[in-house]
């Protein structure tokens, strides 16, 4: 039964994490080629010149114009962070789709626990945001393995998995806010939207704050806040702690999700 | 043995509207049950209450004397449920909706009575080949009937299962509706606003207005309490009524006279004799007609 749940959703959703793993996969291989090129050319201080300081700061500071840090960019990059945090979030609203199609009434009204219907969700957010970070992480590692420049600092496996998996955390803890919002309202497009929203805001919170000192306090509530970078990248931070609370808001708000829709009508 | 379904002071609000207000209602096992009711009575609302798809705000629900809410799934193992509105996973073939649903049942689905049922209601296998956004409407219907009964459920919850059917469709349902009567292991509870369906298939009635039970009997009891239409033609001009038909006759020019009387026809036979009838013409029983005196909510239709 539970098998047969996560196929159908799976199914339904394959062409948008084949296009998020695709895309995603494509974009490591761009910036790992720019980074490659930057470096053959002895570029990287020009490019410092032009990257404004607080942006370098948001970023992971100085080590972003090095090809470590541009390596990083494809796990870090704002077009990344987000298209992979509305990728889950997406994923996650299905119950409320499912609500606003009137297809509980073909499959809850069968005996199918309803809790069921909330772990099938999760299942199949969690795997597909790691079937696209995966893809990431394996693409960058390639890319890097063939691309790295003789004098280049090359990213070790372990850090890059660290920075993926710490990735992950965070688009888990969205998803998490997803699922738990969409255990209550009725229409996917507005738990898939609101919290896509309430994403980029936490995102541009935790990037202001780097650039503006009165922010920082609130930017404590961002997920994004929780993911050091570059700080990863040099072997200056493993990131258990930051995972560690990353996951520790998934699970309340996978709880609160499971109470929500056990509790709602469908 | 409890009721196959049983609902007691069942009420449900959606904030300040109110869609059930105090339903008592009961189905006996094998039997055929009609829950008819005008649009927006509250009939889904009872039928999503059974399914544990929503929840009363009071009173209580039971299948097989099991709580709805408390045992849902329990429940829920027991009924196969048509909904109005059809939903499909657009992209999915026939074959490959059908296969899913059969993996979310808790028993096993006897693959030769699917095949019957193939048969019965005409889905061939290139139908059952093509995505459902590709079928029309009728076709999606006959799938979804399908989907209902290819379990075995004891309990078979149909709302508008002939909407969208075509005459021998409707024909090739009433032919099962009347193979699981006969079987008698398997009760129905079906909505309809299809009332000459509902005459000819169900042993019972339920009607609901403004979420409320207004008459629940059986269709034999509905026959005899319904006053029956006559008319009554003469070959000359005709005498005035008899006293004994006094009351019946409603209208009356001077070559018919038009008469509603309620019990056996014996008595106004009794009073014809020796007058100059050419003809009587007597309409059958309707349930329309009851039906609907009892949705405008006339007087003295049992509202």
């Amino acid at each position: 039964m539970f098998a047969a749940l996560v196929g159908r959703s799976l199914a339904r959703h394959r062409a948008l994490i084949a296009a998020l793993a695709a895309l995603l996969s494509a974009f490591q291989i761009l910036d790992i080629v720019v980074a490659y090129n930057l470096q053959k050319n002895v570029a990287y201080s020009q490019f410092a010149d032009m990257v404004p300081a607080f942006i370098q700061e948001a970023m992971g500071g100085a080590l972003v114009a090095s090809f470590l840090g541009a390596v990083a960019v494809g796990f870090v990059h704002p077009l990344v962070m987000l298209s992979l945090s509305c990728g889950a979030i997406y994923l996650a609203t299905e119950p409320a789709g499912e609500v606003e199609e009137g297809l509980v009434d073909l499959v809850v009204a069968r005996p199918v626990p309803r809790h069921l219907i909330v772990s099938r969700s999760l299942v199949v957010y969690v795997t597909g945001t790691l079937a696209v970070v995966a893809a990431m992480f394996a693409t960058s590692r390639a890319t890097v393995l063939w691309l790295t420049p003789d004098q280049a600092h090359v990213v070790s496996a372990p850090r890059l998995a660290w920075l993926a998996f710490n990735l992950l955390a965070v688009v888990w803890s969205l998803g998490a806010a997803g699922l738990a919002f969409a255990s209550q309202v009725r229409e996917r497009s507005r738990a898939a939207g609101t919290l896509a929203l309430v994403a980029v805001f936490l995102y541009l919170l935790q990037f202001g704050a780097a650039a503006w000192q009165p922010l920082r306090p609130f930017a404590r509530v961002s997920p994004f806040h929780y993911y050091p970078t570059m700080q990863t990248l040099m072997g200056q931070v493993t990131p258990t702690t930051q995972i560690a609370g990353l996951l520790t808001a998934t699970l309340m708000l996978l709880g609160a999700a499971y109470v929500l829709y056990a509790r709602r009508d469908l | 043995m409890a009721d196959a379904v049983r609902t007691e002071s069942l009420t449900k609000y959606y904030g300040p509207v109110v869609a059930l207000e105090a339903l008592n209602l009961t189905v006996a096992h094998g039997e055929v049950y009609g829950f008819l009711g005008p649009n927006g009575a509250g009939k889904t609302t009872t039928i999503r209450i059974l399914l544990d798809l929503v929840r009363a705000t009071s009173g209580s629900a039971r299948v097989d004397g099991l709580d709805c809410r408390a045992a849902s799934v329990e429940v829920r193992r027991r009924i196969g449920y048509l909904p109005a509105e059809m939903p499909l996973y657009r992209e999915m073939t026939g074959a490959a909706y059908l296969r899913f649903l059969a993996a979310l049942e808790s028993r096993p689905v006897d693959e030769s009575y699917r095949r019957k049922l193939f048969a019965r209601f005409d889905v061939s296998d290139v139908d059952l080949r093509r995505r459902l956004d590709h079928l029309s409407h009728g076709m999606k219907r006959k799938f979804g009937i399908i989907q209902a009964l290819m379990g075995r459920p004891p309990l078979l919850i149909l709302d508008e299962p002939t909407s969208g059917l075509d005459p021998l469709m409707i024909e090739a349902f009433a032919e099962t509706v009347h193979e699981l009567k006969t079987e008698g292991r398997t009760t129905i509870f079906l909505s309809s606003h299809v009332l000459s369906e509902v005459e000819r298939l169900c042993d019972r009635v339920g009607i609901i207005r403004r979420g409320r039970l207004v008459r629940q009997t059986s269709i034999a009891d509905l026959r005899r309490e319904t006053p029956r239409r006559l008319r009554v033609f003469f070959d000359e001009p005709a005498p005035p009524p008899p006293s004994s038909l006094s009351t019946a006759v409603r209208r009356s020019d001077p070559r018919h006279w038009e008469l509603e009387w309620l019990g056996p026809l014996g008595g106004v036979l009794d009073a014809l004799q020796g007058l100059p009838v050419s003809d009587i013409e007597i309409e059958p029983f309707k349930l329309e007609d009851y039906v609907l005196k009892i949705y405008s909510g006339t007087p003295g239709a049992g509202a």
